[in-house]
């Protein structure tokens, strides 16, 4: 049965992330490979290596992932100990709220920030100030960053510490430790795993996004490989062993990064739900309740408001040359989307279905793979984990290349080529890691004799899988299920180059909206869509909660 | 497992489905094209209507389209391409992957902008985009953007993300050689900033946070100019380019006789006239136009001889406005 399961999931792995991964190799090595030809093998790398820009994209990379990666810490870890230790007004909202910088592309969020601070912006129309150089600088790309990026961390730290609860600690706290202690040397370390898995995850986001550094990053004066990957992709004659080869070297860092990671955690015992389970008892937090709501506010505030402010008032302008006034306030863009012919609708109910399919997949998937890897500590286990992993490090239009690569051959009977299921393959690919790193943070503080003791009872290993595993496992599930749902409901780049001739997702429209000049209608359509998807996950979430009740 | 097992008849099930749709779409004409989506879409439809034959458009920048046919050389899926840069063509040309038409339409399309394997569709220009309302003198010539008045309040596309950027700024080395470089350095030395690709380079602009745009593609800004935007396109008296926008059948095409239809379709009255409402020139010089033409701009001399020049271009002007 194990073994069924393990070529199952090898398979699985092998169409979703071995196999265009493979092809790009061999694209980067034979120029020529795209035509099937296996001609000049390596001639790529001198010309990559004589790139006087390599040196200032693989800084600036790092400079940049490493940036986000540790202000997303500084801001998710408390926001996320916060809400995984005390009893906070309205947490599930909160949690809502903070998945919505993944509801919308970079790009926008990026295009909103210039709109509201550069100089004649928004700010600056309104008050006065204008915040220019702040935000074409690095420290504005890794703000903007990591306010897009950071609720990874939270939602790991919070959803750990949700399911391993504080009894431990409390254990402490009754042999006379102090709260804070108890904080220190018990609760903090149960999260370790989670919580590196959350900056690692945070880390290869940063050094694959694409959105921002390409909106900010000319004016910085930053050029990142991803920009530089897409430049390559971008002027004829297209480069692509080039943007091949550039890609395999920033997969190189992400790989170099989660071994960093495996290394740091991977022998500590966290260890917290080792028997019946118990009530979660949150904390009180008593008449520090409002202030610990400030922070929440705050992030609040700049993560959601102020962008969303911005792109749903660039929605709402007649002309971005009129200014904010009244009389420049328009519904017609909003109105507009109604009329072109259904397109607007078409691209929204593509997308959500691409999505709800590819939290789906990856979320049984991405289950499966954490719970086989938790167990053992083979060579072929850990292969796989690596595996899944992989598809974080490597940029969008890379994944989108190799499959092309991959399904356009002339010798598969059936390929997913040009039909929607190749945009399904895409997005399962490079969303596959969040459900796998949520999952085994979990998984890893689950004590391995539960399992076990309910085959002892007589269960059957999938009875014991569904019935103790699963529930146990469940929040940080779904939260990943979700964040997949809101990131593949908008992802552009991999969308942009695979999607069948015909069709439109909600970014591709957007896209071509601002890419004719109409800012306006791009941000109507990019405001309707973040309400819509929201409204329909607070749905899932009340239809989920009665459920349970 | 009663459960995967379902799963795998499900998948094998919606497998034969879309195979059987991809059957189907075997039979549409597949265009690959860059540029105004809503024109793409019109010109579908309306071939469409006279015809019966179903057109698929894949749309996007010609950066994407073009990197998708080569990732698709292995079994090339785009019957007609439509590119924004004209140098495209002749590089597919000489890899012999065009296959050689001429539209009976296109007689009426001057000599310069048809060759035995392509011929434009629609033309743009390149100019400066002047926001009105910036409290800056109107510009008339490309030298104005370097006045103190423009100092930080210009920017240009990049041109390794804008094929007709670059042209532009071949051109301008072609007319006046060093002295093009001297504008450059002066532009820079004016706080000139390079941004993404076309629009990205306009819309700070719109909102006034530029004033200029060093080059950019005017049909864009025409249609902001309908919208309403105060914004103004300006072709400077000492010459700009133009971008012609080549359409060609591929030699691969399983469909080449409804690839002519498409193409004599394109250059017909009707479809000339659809090219000429999405604000660019229409190839055909005997439609009318909402815009200035090609003959009433002075243009810069245009002589492209291989990539050798471009990457060379390109290579100097990053250097300048890289890091």
């Amino acid at each position: 049965m194990s073994r069924a399961l393990n070529g199952f999931i090898l398979l699985a792995l092998l169409l979703l992330v071995a196999l265009p991964l493979l092809f790009i190799v061999l694209q980067a090595l034979f120029p020529y490979f795209g035509e099937g030809s296996w001609r000049g093998a390596f001639s790529a790398f001198p010309a990559l290596l004589d790139d006087p820009q390599l040196a200032s994209m693989w800084l600036g990379t790092l400079k940049i992932g490493g940036g986000v990666a540790l202000c997303s810490l500084l801001l998710g870890l408390p926001l996320g100990a916060l809400r995984g230790l005390f009893r906070l007004p309205g947490a599930a909202l909160w949690d809502l709220l903070f998945l919505i910088p993944f509801l919308t592309p970079p790009y926008i969020v990026a295009l909103s920030w210039t709109l509201a601070l550069q100089r004649n912006g928004y700010i600056e129309q309104l008050t006065g100030i204008n915040f220019d150089s702040l935000l074409f600088s690095s420290s504005g790309m890794i703000g903007v960053m990591t306010l897009n990026i950071f609720p990874v961390v939270y939602f790991a730290v919070s959803r750990s510490l949700l399911a391993s609860g504080q009894r431990l600690a409390w254990v402490a706290r009754v042999h006379g430790a102090s709260a804070w202690r108890g904080f220190w040397y018990i609760t903090l370390p149960l999260t370790l795993p989670a919580l590196a898995g959350g900056v690692l995850l945070a880390f290869t986001l940063a050094i694959e996004e694409y959105g921002v550094p390409a909106a900010l990053g000319a004016q910085a004066k930053l050029t990142l490989m991803t920009v530089g990957i897409e430049t390559k992709l971008a002027d004829w004659p297209i480069d692509l062993p080039g943007a091949a080869s550039l890609s395999l070297m920033l997969s190189l860092v992400a790989l170099t990064a989660w071994l960093l990671q495996r290394k740091l955690t991977g022998s500590s015992d966290v260890t917290a739900v080792g028997g019946k389970p118990v009530t979660q008892e949150l904390a009180h937090a008593g008449r520090l309740q409002n202030l610990m709501l400030l922070p929440f506010a705050v992030t609040v505030l700049l993560a959601v408001v102020l962008p969303l402010g911005a792109m749903t008032l660039s929605g709402l302008l007649n002309t971005l040359s009129g200014g904010l006034h009244l009389s420049n306030l328009t519904l017609r863009h909003f109105g507009a989307l109604f009329s072109q012919q259904g397109d607007a609708l078409a691209a929204f109910s593509t997308s959500i279905g691409l999505a709800l399919g590819a939290a789906l997949l990856t979320g049984a998937l991405g289950f499966l793979i954490a719970w086989r890897v938790s167990e053992g500590k083979t060579r072929l286990l850990a292969m796989m984990d690596g595996l899944a992993l992989l598809p974080a490090a490597m940029p969008g239009v890379v994944v989108g290349v190799g499959l092309i690569l991959l399904w356009n051959r002339g010798f598969w009977p059936v390929s997913p080529y040009n039909t929607m299921f190749i945009l399904l393959l895409s997005y399962s690919c490079l969303l596959l890691p969040w459900p796998v790193r949520y999952v085994s943070s979990a998984l890893r503080q689950l004590a391995p004799t539960l399992e076990p003791a309910a085959r002892v009872h007589g269960a059957s290993r999938l009875q014991a899988l569904r019935l103790v595993v699963l529930p146990l496992v469940a929040p940080s599930l779904l939260a990943a299920m979700m964040m997949v749902f809101a990131v593949a409901s908008r992802e552009l780049v991999t969308s942009l180059l695979l999607a069948p001739a015909g069709t439109q997702t909600v970014a591709i429209f957007i896209w071509r909206q601002f890419e004719q000049g109409s800012v306006g209608q791009g941000m109507a359509m990019a405001t309707l869509t973040l309400f819509a998807s929201l409204s329909l996950m607070l749905a899932a979430t009340v239809l989920m909660r009665r459920q349970a009740r | 497992m009663p459960s995967l097992k379902s799963v795998k008849t499900g998948a094998i099930s919606a497998m034969i489905l879309t195979s059987a749709i991809m059957i189907n779409d075997a039979q549409a004409l597949t265009v690959y094209t860059a540029g105004p989506g809503s024109l793409s879409k019109s010109l579908a439809a309306g071939f469409e209507k006279q015809t019966g034959i179903k057109v698929n458009i894949f749309q996007a920048t010609t950066g994407k389209v073009m990197a998708r046919l080569e990732a698709e050389q292995a079994n090339p899926q785009a019957d007609v391409l439509i590119s924004a840069s004209w140098d495209t063509a002749e590089d597919l040309q000489q890899r012999g992957w065009l296959q050689p038409f001429e539209s009976a339409n296109a007689a009426k399309v001057p000599d310069q902008f048809k060759t035995a394997n392509y011929v434009a569709q629609g033309i743009s220009a390149l100019g400066i985009v002047w926001n009105t309302q910036s409290n800056t003198p109107e510009p008339k010539t490309w030298q104005d953007l370097t006045a103190p008045a423009f100092k930080d309040k210009v920017t240009t596309p990049d041109p390794a993300l804008s094929g007709a950027s670059l042209d532009l700024l071949i051109g301008l080395q072609n007319s006046e050689g060093e002295k093009a470089w001297q504008l450059f350095d002066q532009l820079k030395a004016n706080g000139m900033v390079m941004s993404g690709p076309n629009a990205q380079a306009v819309t700070p602009v719109l909102q006034g946070a530029k004033a200029a745009v060093f080059g950019a593609v005017d049909y864009v800004t025409y249609n902001n100019i309908a919208q309403g935007e105060s914004v103004k396109v300006i072709f400077p008296e000492n010459g700009t380019v133009v971008a012609p926008r080549p359409m060609m059948i591929l030699k691969s095409s399983q469909h080449a006789d409804d690839a002519k239809k498409f193409v004599d379709y394109v250059l017909s009255d009707e479809g000339q006239e659809q090219v000429a409402k999405a604000w660019l020139m229409p190839a055909r010089t005997d439609i009318k136009a909402q815009r200035p033409l090609f003959t009433e701009i002075k243009l810069l001399p245009t002589n492209q001889d291989g990539s050798s020049e471009r990457s060379a271009v390109l290579k100097r002007f990053g250097a300048l406005f890289g890091q």
